[in-house]
């Protein structure tokens, strides 16, 4: 079973103006002292066309994690929007957190994100070419999209000798995790989802 | 007998292999196949019992669900004690739950809200060692061991007080292994597998002790499940799954002699599942009726692959009831209540059936301890069976209690060193937490955490940890820690004086009328919660079930199975009116209706049609097919050596019922007091000296003098004591030092050196010669005419003086103090002289000189008390103001049970039932202490809260007691009153 859960993500400052940094105070539980650091990454999707376009926007070890309830806040710069296509700039995308261990994720937050104009006028009437000081990046904090994946905990020798018939060590939570599909960004998500995602309940 | 299938116990249509109730009968898990992993689930248990909690919207239905098993759960079962849930799955592995200790629900991260677990429960273990599906575990007596048997063809025995030790890995099956059961004494383990074959196995050993062949020799196809049973008096044990005459069967196998001769027969197809009731009953006695005493009988239940269960009792030939058609798939799992009225089955269809019988149709059951001289009559003394406080006070028979002793005692150790180890962290988080409130420490996260560069430039976070891994019982820490105001206590004192609340640690004795009695009160209210909780389970775990020396009044000898060994030449007959006592009751059918279900009620005719279904084939092949049989056993058992009495080997199995370690310290203690007489308890004495004055504090304007060694004529020493009331003063001389003194309206007594205890009037006049005292005075205490005398050998005595009688005479305190290291730190004697004892760990115990016993009247940590919530039945003006001795032992302020409502979401219905609970001990608490004041009041709420809630039953108990002549013992002069108010107010309410 799975030594690490999320208990919760909190997302800090939001709204906020879009060249303001991300942050995440997360909070999780860990049942057994792990070996090795969590993995932990912020990923911003800058279209929905395409994975190309997602940026790394920070990745950070978290460790050492003995048993127990342990929190931390996540910082993270905003995206580079030279890297953004002009047609998605404005309008809802996708910011994912994922935490991986020995390289295997087994938790993957996704939030919408909306970008717009704070100015009424500038709604009404958006240049041409996104003006990214005037976009307001308004995160759905409400509504976090949570996928958990089955990995391997353990300790990948003793794996070898002891467990190779059972190479899926990991589980998941009752939880409702329509995978972000449903979020609309049909060209994007597919590839995202596991082929063990749990299903909703 | 009533039946019920709650459509709303389900896993979304996909099989259940599992069911198993909660010991305290609260809840009940399953275990079976999820979307995509396996899935165990934990349901509330009153909404299936009572319909009005089934439609409440308020009262959840599922406490919990984990799906942390990658594949489908074959088998779910509680630990004896109800701490531990184990679960075995398809993944090979076994999950040890513990519930956490969080309060209140708490939701998924991700998930939408209603799928909030009501109860957390945390896995603390996972167990690996098998290669294959684990089909079932079980739960030793006692919890001191795991089973688990896998299609690995093994089964494992884990070490329950050490998770994942492994103790033994059982070997010799050669198929799938997929039933076990223990053998209630403990001796044995029994195992049922594919292989055709069930195995005994030794716990002393852990080696085979028989391979039953011969019942399953016919068996072909395959069950899912052999989930076999032992029954509660350890006399037989039923097999699942067996052959008689191309029949199928559930073969009853005797412990003597390991015979086969009887089975159950009357199942179409394979017996898949068979469960004892853990109760042991005895025929109703019928009013008027000869009181023959019947042999007590036990009874059992039967799932088979037919999707029909039948339910036995063994001194019955026929089944007691068989319900067809039930399920659409075979039975897969079957568990009784803890009183044996109740059981759940469940079906690979995916639901679950309750059904609920009568004591009318079952008998009375036996009670546990009853159970247990059935057990020591036919086992002797052995671990298993005794209580753990028989066990602290039993006389080492064999080498095994020794031996357990001595492993008892290093395990307290043991645990002892790993709590003093536990302790270091724990108190450095508890320092951050405790220095700022969340919310500070997530306002400065940011600035604060710990951010370092690894060796190749990455950004590593020291998350703060804001918890320790709780796996801690569910516990009302939070709210002990919550000082409770000693205030209210003191009030009370002041303005109701008469009880008197004395410090013990009277290393002075000056300290008696003057010190605050409010200090000691918050001082015990404010003790540290962790020690409370500890302190709880001690005595959750030690039962005081102590072993009464009386003559055995049921008989011991079991009933032997009647069950099916006549059946060849009965079923001819079939005799008409035999045993079918299936009765529906009209609001059974009602819920039956809306399930469309159908339930036959047994008639002879249909036993005789279901029985012949499988073996009419071969009527007469039947009866020759016996005697072969017998035979052939007898060869079996000529080459079996005779058993002896199990006293001589049972083994001693390293139980140790979850033990913390203060309770460790209590079992340390007893089994020390087992080899040599009780340890002399010391309370501490008052030394002797110069001069003292006290207040007594029933009448501030009396004060008594004493003066030591005041040199009198002729080189005499002389102690002088002097009394001053409203001004009048008397004086007398005693020739030993006075220790000790002190006074009521109507005496007043002085302690003296060598044990004199002498007693005066009001006026001065020597009421009584000296007493001698046992032992050296501890403390003295007057109410009225009482004199109460606690000796520094923690005997206490209280009299009479006026009428001149013993109220309490010599009683010890050790049974009250023993066990840890609690003292006296308050001592009460009401106007009724009932003494009453505050203990330094929060609880209180008078002593009820008719029962002559340690009644417990108060519990700080009592987590009742902060979970009731009464609210709704205070009288408009606030009675909690209500004085008198029970008020002050328990120094409670009013608004705890608020704080509790606010707090505490529990449901409604558990709210009900502490609340119940805690009104029902607080009249009962009353009443001990003969204060009618307060066993007014308290009955007064409790009938207030029975009529707002609407329970009809208790209700009706109250009046009639209240009216019949039962209440003799307490004050007169208010009995009318008590009387005449709640009837009033029920008779208003009931119309």
């Amino acid at each position: 079973m799975a030594k690490v859960s999320v208990l919760n993500v909190a997302v800090l400052e939001n709204p906020s103006p879009f060249h303001s940094p991300f942050r995440f105070e997360i909070s999780f539980e860990c049942n057994e002292a792990l070996a090795d650091d969590l993995e932990w990454k912020i990923i911003y999707v800058g279209s929905a066309e395409s994975e190309e376009f997602d940026q790394i926007l920070d990745s950070v070890l978290v460790g050492p994690v003995p048993a127990g309830r342990h929190m931390f806040v996540f910082q993270a710069d905003a995206p580079n929007p030279s890297l953004i296509p002009e047609s998605d700039a404005i309008g809802v995308t996708v910011v994912l957190i994922t935490c991986t261990y020995h390289g295997q994720e087994f938790i993957r937050v996704g939030y919408y994100v909306n970008n717009e104009y704070s100015d009424p006028e500038l709604r009404e009437n958006p240049p041409l070419q996104p003006d990214f000081s005037q976009l307001q990046r308004n995160i759905l904090a409400s509504n976090p999209r949570v996928t958990r994946f089955h990995i391997n905990w353990d300790n990948m020798d003793r794996l070898e000798d002891t467990e190779n018939q059972d190479p899926a060590l990991g589980c998941g939570l009752p939880l409702s995790c329509t995978p972000i599909k449903g979020l609309g960004l049909p060209g994007y998500i597919p590839s995202l989802l596991p082929e063990n995602s749990m299903d909703c309940i | 007998m009533k039946l019920l299938k709650p459509t709303w116990v389900n896993h979304n249509g996909k099989p259940i292999f599992s069911v198993d109730i909660h010991p305290d009968g609260t809840k009940f898990a399953t275990g079976g196949q999820g979307q995509d992993s396996g899935k165990v689930v934990i349901w509330n248990m009153s909404p299936v019992l009572q319909e009005d909690d089934e439609k409440d919207e308020n009262i959840p239905k599922m406490l919990c669900q984990m799906d942390n098993h990658l594949a489908c759960v074959n088998c779910v079962r509680w630990s004896n004690s109800g701490m531990y849930l184990a679960s075995g799955g398809d993944d090979k592995l076994i999950m040890v739950w513990k519930r956490a200790t969080y309060i209140g629900p708490s939701t998924v991260f991700g998930s939408s809200g209603k799928l909030a677990n009501v109860e957390q429960w945390r896995c603390v273990s996972i167990l690996r060692s098998h290669s294959g599906d684990v089909m079932d575990v079980a739960w030793s007596p006692h919890d001191a061991w795991l089973a688990s048997c896998s299609v690995d063809n093994t089964v494992v025995i884990w070490n329950a007080v050490k998770f994942p030790e492994i103790l033994a890995t059982l070997r010799g099956h050669s198929g799938l292994v997929k039933g076990l059961t223990w053998d209630p004494v403990g001796k044995y383990i029994a195992s049922q597998a594919d292989d055709r074959s069930l195995k005994v196995w030794r716990t002393l050993d852990w080696q085979l002790e028989t391979s039953i062949t011969k019942p399953f020799d016919e068996c072909g196809g395959t069950t899912h499940v052999l989930r076999l049973s032992w029954s509660p008096d350890g006399h037989y044990l039923v097999s699942a799954h067996a052959m008689n005459n191309s029949g199928p069967t559930a073969q009853i196998i005797e412990r003597e002699g390991w015979k086969t001769n009887m089975d159950f027969v009357g199942h179409r197809k394979a017996v898949t599942v068979v469960k004892f009731n853990p109760k042991i009953f005895k025929k109703k006695q019928k009013n008027g009726s000869s009181a023959k005493p019947s042999c007590p009988y036990c009874c059992c239940a039967v799932g088979s692959k037919d999707r029909s269960l039948s339910v036995w009792l063994t001194c019955l030939k026929r089944p007691l009831v068989v319900i067809h058609e039930l399920f659409d798939k075979s039975i897969m799992d079957i568990s009784w209540t803890l009183n044996g009225l109740g059981i759940l089955v469940c079906s690979m269809d995916g639901s679950v059936a309750f059904l609920d019988f009568s004591q009318e149709e079952l008998g009375d059951p036996l009670s546990e301890e009853e159970k247990s001289r059935i057990h020591q009559s036919t086992y002797g003394k052995s671990l298993a069976i005794m209580t753990e406080a028989q066990l602290s006070t039993a006389v080492i028979e064999n080498p095994e209690m020794l031996k357990y002793q001595r492993r008892q005692q290093q395990q307290q150790l043991d645990q002892k060193n790993a709590a003093a180890r536990e302790m270091g962290p724990a108190a450095s988080v508890a320092g951050v937490v405790n220095g700022e409130s969340l919310e500070d420490i997530r306002k400065n996260l940011l600035k604060k955490q710990v951010e370092t560069r690894t060796a190749d430039g990455r950004r590593r976070i020291t998350p703060l940890c804001i918890a320790q891994l709780d796996t801690g019982d569910f516990s009302t820490a939070f709210f002990n820690s919550i000082p409770l105001s000693g205030s209210l206590a003191g009030t009370m004192l002041s303005s109701h004086s008469s009880p008197q609340l004395l410090p013990l640690d009277a290393s002075t004795p000056n300290s008696f009328g003057t010190s605050k009695p409010s200090e000691p009160v918050a001082a015990a209210g404010t003790r540290p919660a962790g020690d409370s909780v500890n302190k709880d389970s001690v005595n959750a775990t030690s039962t005081p079930a102590a072993l009464s020396p009386s003559v055995l009044t049921t008989p011991s000898k079991i009933e032997p199975m009647k069950a099916f060994d006549s059946r060849f030449t009965e079923r001819s007959k079939a005799t008409p009116g035999a045993p079918a006592l299936t009765s529906v009751t009209p609001a059974a059918v009602e819920r039956l209706k809306e399930q469309n279900l159908v339930v036959k009620e047994l008639r002879p005719r249909d036993l005789l049609e279901s029985s012949s279904d499988s073996d009419e084939k071969v009527p007469v092949a039947k009866p020759s097919s016996l005697s072969k049989r017998k035979l052939d056993l007898e060869v079996e058992t000529v080459e079996k050596k005779k058993k002896g009495r199990p006293r001589k080997d049972s083994r001693l199995m390293p139980m140790s019922l979850s033990v913390q370690s203060p309770a460790a310290l209590t079992t340390e203690k007893d089994t020390v007091c087992l080899s040599v007489p009780a340890p002399a308890l010391k309370l501490p004495m008052p030394g002797p000296q110069r001069a003292f004055t006290l207040q007594v504090s029933s009448d501030p304007s009396m004060y008594i003098e004493v003066e030591n060694e005041v040199t009198a004529v002729g080189g005499v020493k002389l102690s002088r004591l002097k009394c001053n009331r409203e001004g009048k003063e008397w004086e007398t001389v005693l020739t030993s030092r006075i220790l000790t003194a002190a006074g009521s309206c109507d005496v007043v007594c002085v302690a003296c050196e060598k044990r004199m205890l002498s007693v005066f009037s009001t006026c001065g006049r020597r009421l009584l010669p000296p007493i001698l005292l046992p032992s050296p005075i501890s403390t003295l205490h007057c109410t009225g005419s009482y004199v109460m005398a606690l000796t520094a050998a923690a005997t206490l005595s209280v009299w009479d003086v006026h009428r001149q009688v013993v109220v309490v005479k010599e009683e010890s305190l050790h049974s009250i103090l023993a066990g840890s290291d609690m003292t006296v730190s308050q001592i009460l004697l009401t106007q009724h002289g009932i003494p009453v004892m505050n203990l330094s760990d929060g609880k209180a115990y008078c002593f009820n000189p008719s029962l002559s016993t340690w009644n417990l009247v108060s519990d700080k940590q009592d987590s009742l008390a902060q979970c009731a919530d009464f609210r709704s039945s205070l009288p408009p003006q606030d009675a909690m103001l209500c004085s008198g001795p029970l008020a002050i032992v328990q120094g409670r302020a009013s608004t705890s049970g608020r704080q509790a409502a606010r707090l505490f979401s529990v449901p409604h219905v558990v709210q009900q039932e502490t609340t119940l609970a805690y009104l029902e001990s607080q009249v009962a608490a009353a009443l001990t202490l003969q204060s009618s004041h307060e066993y007014r009041h308290w009955l007064l709420l409790y009938a207030r809260y029975l009529v707002n809630e609407g329970f009809e039953y208790r209700l009706r108990e109250i009046c009639k007691d209240l009216l019949g002549p039962v209440h003799y013992s307490t004050g007169s002069q208010w009995e009318s009153t008590v009387v005449t108010s709640p009837a009033h107010c029920l008779g208003s309410q009931h119309q």
